[in-house]
């Protein structure tokens, strides 16, 4: 008989009968390969757990609180970066035109008059032309379709709330 | 509900207690994974408590239909890899480690014989040194199997790898083990043992 069954049964830890049994004795004695693949599995079979030096829950505890008071220190001075990095775009990109409203203040408010009056004007034309056609389109478009519509509708917007939702969550456990 | 998985819900709702209490449960065999892939006491013991600390930051992601110890243990698995594979990378050789050291091995009341216990104390040793010669993922394949009574299908799932290779490599590992063995023992020696423990 070769050598591949014995290794395979070694390997698998195949139950073997004792005819087999026989065999792979009288194999053994000449094959040190398949001795020693004997071994290294009885050995793993044998093998014991180790244990930590007492305390280690302790210790972890331990690196947990600091851990802990690791993670807020990052998420304070995190957040401080975020608002002085802000702050100093912002200053950045309104820095001229706040030295220009300080050098003439009526000149800016007379534009900002202006460009209230503006958007409230527009705004009001757009109401008036959606009133319209809120009015006018429904006669055009069939039931059908406004049914696909709708439902496209509640579709994204409910899409979009998982999104948000997956987002905003805060994991538990943490 | 057992007491493990209630304990899984109250940490996973904020309860450090409850997490305590999981530690106090898994310690031994996150901490003896650990042990036998990275082969030196006080790496084992950072590696098992940094497992334990991922393991606290991801409950959320811990899937409730599989056991506890499985995802733990998956944890403990995947970090020893990354921290061996660090080590390769730096250079770092193994054998300038020091072995043993604080810990304690459980003592087996089945075998008294202190002349047995010595001769299998000495082929732990051995193996323990034989597993550094294997590539990590299949030392932590091998220590899943044979220590911890993993299913091939629990290897696949905790190593992310497919039961075949999951099959082939713990079959290259013994391969591996057995010729690393052959080569260490003296010939009369292994002939000696196998007369006195014939095999099955």
């Amino acid at each position: 008989m070769n050598h591949q069954p014995f290794e395979t049964w070694l390997l698998e830890d195949k139950l073997i009968n004792p005819e087999q049994r026989r065999e792979l004795h009288s194999h053994l004695r000449t094959c040190a390969y398949c001795a020693a693949l004997l071994e290294t599995g009885k050995a793993l079979s044998s093998v014991k757990m180790i244990s930590p030096a007492l305390g280690f829950t302790a210790r972890f505890q331990a690196r947990l609180a600091a851990q802990k008071v690791a993670d807020r220190r990052r998420r304070f001075w995190g957040a401080v970066l975020f608002v002085a990095g802000g702050l100093a775009i912002l200053m950045w990109v309104a820095g001229p035109y706040l030295a220009s409203f300080l050098a003439s203040p009526a000149t800016w408010i007379s534009a900002l008059v202006e460009w209230g009056i503006y958007l409230i004007t527009t705004l009001q034309a757009m109401a008036q032309a959606g009133s319209v056609l809120w009015h006018v389109v429904p006669g055009f478009v069939s039931p059908f379709a406004w049914m696909v519509l709708l439902s496209a509708f509640a579709g994204i917007s409910l899409l979009w709330s998982v999104s948000i939702w997956r987002f905003v969550r805060v994991p538990r456990g943490r | 509900m057992n007491d493990e998985l209630a304990w899984v819900l109250q940490a996973q709702q904020g309860s450090d207690e409850a997490f305590t209490r999981l530690v106090e449960e898994h310690q031994t065999h996150v901490y003896n994974l650990c042990y036998r892939m990275l082969g030196e006491p006080e790496a084992a013991e950072d590696a098992a408590q940094e497992s334990f600390l991922r393991a606290y930051q991801n409950l959320h992601r811990y899937d409730r239909n599989r056991p506890f110890a499985t995802w733990l243990l998956s944890i403990a698995a995947h970090y020893c890899i990354d921290r061996l594979r660090r080590r390769k990378l730096s250079m770092f050789s193994l054998d300038a480690e020091n072995d043993e050291g604080t810990t304690f091995e459980i003592a087996d009341p089945a075998s008294p014989d202190p002349e047995v216990e010595s001769v299998k104390r000495e082929e732990h040793d051995r193996l323990h040194i034989l597993l550094k010669g294997l590539d990590e993922t299949d030392r932590a394949a091998v220590i899943m199997r044979y220590w911890y009574d993993f299913s091939e299908i629990e290897i696949a799932e905790s190593l992310r790898l497919t039961v075949s290779a999951v099959k082939s490599r713990l079959h290259r590992s013994r391969r591996a083990l057995a010729g690393m063995w052959q080569e260490e023992t003296p010939r009369t020696r292994a002939e000696r043992r196998i007369h006195e423990s014939p095999a099955f």
